[in-house]
């Protein structure tokens, strides 16, 4: 009798701490957008403020450059990953450590540290030392010329990758163990389906969901990431954000609920296809499942 | 040695060799052939980890030791990086900033995981595991915004606190723009990280471990001191780790907070190699230096403790 009390104290307790995580998490969202509706002039209660956000022209290029960016940055990190994470899985074990070591090195290297690094080493002295030359088979002097010549911001996207390689990573590579990649790609073989057509047409629609989750952590880490974007001077929209909100409190906070929302709307994408269902019956280990975002 | 006549074997069976009795040389030469081409898939991928990753570290440790460039090789950046008071302060703020979120949102985390995973509406269930989601992916400058817009001067809930309560936050010494403002506004994105990172394993607690201990006699503050804490320690201490590297590399959120005004170290950095005066790269690359040795030595722990926890709540 004494176990099932002490069983339902503890049980009210960890409810307690749920609640009070939730409402920790659901008052400042709910302040940030009465904040932005009000104005500074007391309770509108009209959109007007909403509609002074949406009339900026510096809205709509940064949004639309940020989008671009995501959207490169997703495409590359799908192009790099899938086929490197398969063939690995398939057929080179022994590259796995190798895989695994890059794919967590970028927890060790925040992105102000890489962005120092890589402005260094194609805006600086370091591209053309000897060292830097010979290591990179001669391609950072090589790069570092065409970098500034291209329009799109080039070096970013590049870093991008980087950035999202330890979640995107796990993510793929997550679902490519949940399916038996030898008894497809072999399956596919028999019936004289090439590599590529196998990982196309085979393994690609068995691994979606992980693909997918893939994708949009990485679209929305882009879509909200300052750092890299302030060392390289490109006009993003968080630092349009960043900028805003200096002078008007008020549309930050709007275009915070924004922000908010569009997080709402990449998140809501991965759910459904694999969180949730994949991840409901089997016990995972942390880090498998860990949101991206930068801070 | 190994890792290559493993190759071999491995190349051997892509090109359709299935005999291992006739090992001639013209089949290994093939077996060796095939076995590049099993890993010139990878070549893409290790050389944007080369170019993109790697050298920038190796530039950053090389610019550490040649004060930037400027010098041959010398200690200079770190003896000006000792040298100086605020430097270290920046340091003790960081460190103390990520320990004191890392453990807060460890500990309260780890606490509504274990509410959120004993609720038996499954439909709420994933409904609060998608607003985790979506909250520990709200960080960076909307998320500095929103804690303005409810905790700043004007801020939503400052205001209601004074107007209805009396309490006035600010003349209390409080500010979202110091430490423990700071402290506020990272728990937002630590706690529903730690609950992520944490459901897992607390789904991976098996019913039969806690039902074994109660029939061997166990009281629930038993089964939990002497089976499921021991079990999940490594996956906790893990997810910690986490936290604290999150918080430890953090930039936007304070930058956006406080513009600057909070000594961090990566504050320090952007401010040393972005600045609009001057630009001093030795000193910044010693003290990314220090980041780096600062979450190695975290990372190392988060693996070792995942391996841990793998042990038994691996599949």
């Amino acid at each position: 009798m004494r176990q099932t009390v002490s069983h339902w104290r503890g049980l009210l307790a960890t409810r307690l701490a749920l609640g009070l995580v939730l409402l920790y998490l659901l008052i400042p969202l709910g302040a940030t957008l009465a904040f932005g509706l009000s104005g500074g002039h007391g309770w509108r209660g009209d959109l007007s403020a909403l509609s002074a956000v949406f009339g900026d022209p510096d809205f709509w290029l940064t949004l639309l450059t940020s989008l671009g960016l995501a959207a490169g940055t997703t495409l590359l990190v799908l192009l790099l990953l899938t086929p490197t994470a398969y063939q690995v899985r398939l057929r080179l074990p022994q590259g796995r450590g190798l895989l695994e070591t890059l794919a967590l090195l970028p927890f060790a290297v925040p992105p102000i540290v890489l962005g120092t690094g890589l402005l260094q080493e194609y805006n600086g002295t370091a591209a053309n030392s000897p060292l830097v030359v010979l290591l990179s088979l001669g391609l950072v002097p090589l790069l570092s010329n065409v970098f500034p010549l291209l329009d799109i911001p080039l070096l970013l996207v590049c870093s991008y990758v980087i950035v999202a390689l330890p979640f995107a990573y796990r993510a793929i590579d997550n679902s490519l163990r949940a399916v038996d990649v030898k008894v497809l790609t072999e399956a596919a073989a028999s019936l004289g389906a090439g590599w590529w057509q196998t990982l196309l047409q085979v393994i690609l629609p068995n691994i979606w969901p992980g693909v997918l989750t893939a994708a949009l952590l990485t679209f929305s880490t882009v879509m909200g990431e300052l750092t890299l974007a302030s060392l390289f001077n490109t006009y993003t929209f968080p630092i349009y954000l960043n900028m805003t909100g200096q002078n008007d409190p008020h549309r930050a906070a709007l275009l915070a609920v924004l922000s908010f929302l569009l997080t709402l709307f990449c998140v809501l994408g991965i759910v459904p296809g694999s969180r949730l269902h994949a991840g409901a019956g089997r016990a995972a280990l942390p880090g498998q499942i860990e949101g991206a975002g930068l801070r | 040695m190994l890792v290559r006549a493993r190759d071999e074997r491995e190349g051997q069976a892509l090109a359709g060799v299935a005999s291992r009795t006739t090992g001639g040389q013209p089949q290994r030469r093939a077996g060796r052939l095939a076995g590049l081409v099993t890993w010139s898939v990878l070549i893409p991928f290790l050389l944007f980890c080369l170019l993109f990753e790697l050298l920038p570290v190796m530039i950053t440790i090389q610019g550490s030791l040649t004060n930037g460039g400027t010098t041959g090789l010398s200690l200079a950046s770190y003896q000006r990086l000792f040298g100086q008071a605020s430097n270290l302060r920046a340091f003790q703020n960081s460190i103390a900033l990520s320990l004191v979120t890392a453990l807060i949102g460890g500990l309260v985390g780890a606490v509504a995981a274990y509410g959120l995973a004993s609720l038996r509406q499954g439909w709420l269930r994933n409904l609060l595991v998608s607003f985790c989601s979506i909250a520990a992916n709200f960080a960076g400058v909307p998320l500095a915004f929103a804690f303005i817009a409810t905790l700043g001067v004007t801020g939503f809930v400052t205001v209601a606190l004074r107007t209805w309560l009396h309490l006035d936050l600010y003349s209390l010494g409080f500010s979202i723009y110091q430490f423990w403002g700071l402290v506020l506004v990272y728990v937002y994105f630590q706690l529903p990280l730690m609950v992520l990172v944490t459901l897992p394993a607390l789904n991976g607690l098996r019913p039969e471990w806690r039902e074994a201990a109660v029939n061997l006699g166990a009281s629930p503050a038993g089964y939990w001191w002497r089976v499921a804490l021991p079990i999940l320690f490594p996956s906790l201490v893990a997810g910690t780790m986490l936290l604290f590297a999150n918080a430890f590399g953090a930039f936007a959120t304070a930058y956006a907070l406080a513009q600057g005004n909070i000594n961090l170290v990566p504050i320090l950095i952007d401010f040393l190699v972005n600045g609009n005066v001057t630009v001093d790269f030795g000193l910044g690359d010693a003290l990314a230096v220090g980041m780096i040795v600062v979450l190695l030595a975290v990372v190392a722990l988060y693996t070792t403790m995942l391996r841990r926890a793998s042990r038994w709540l691996g599949r």
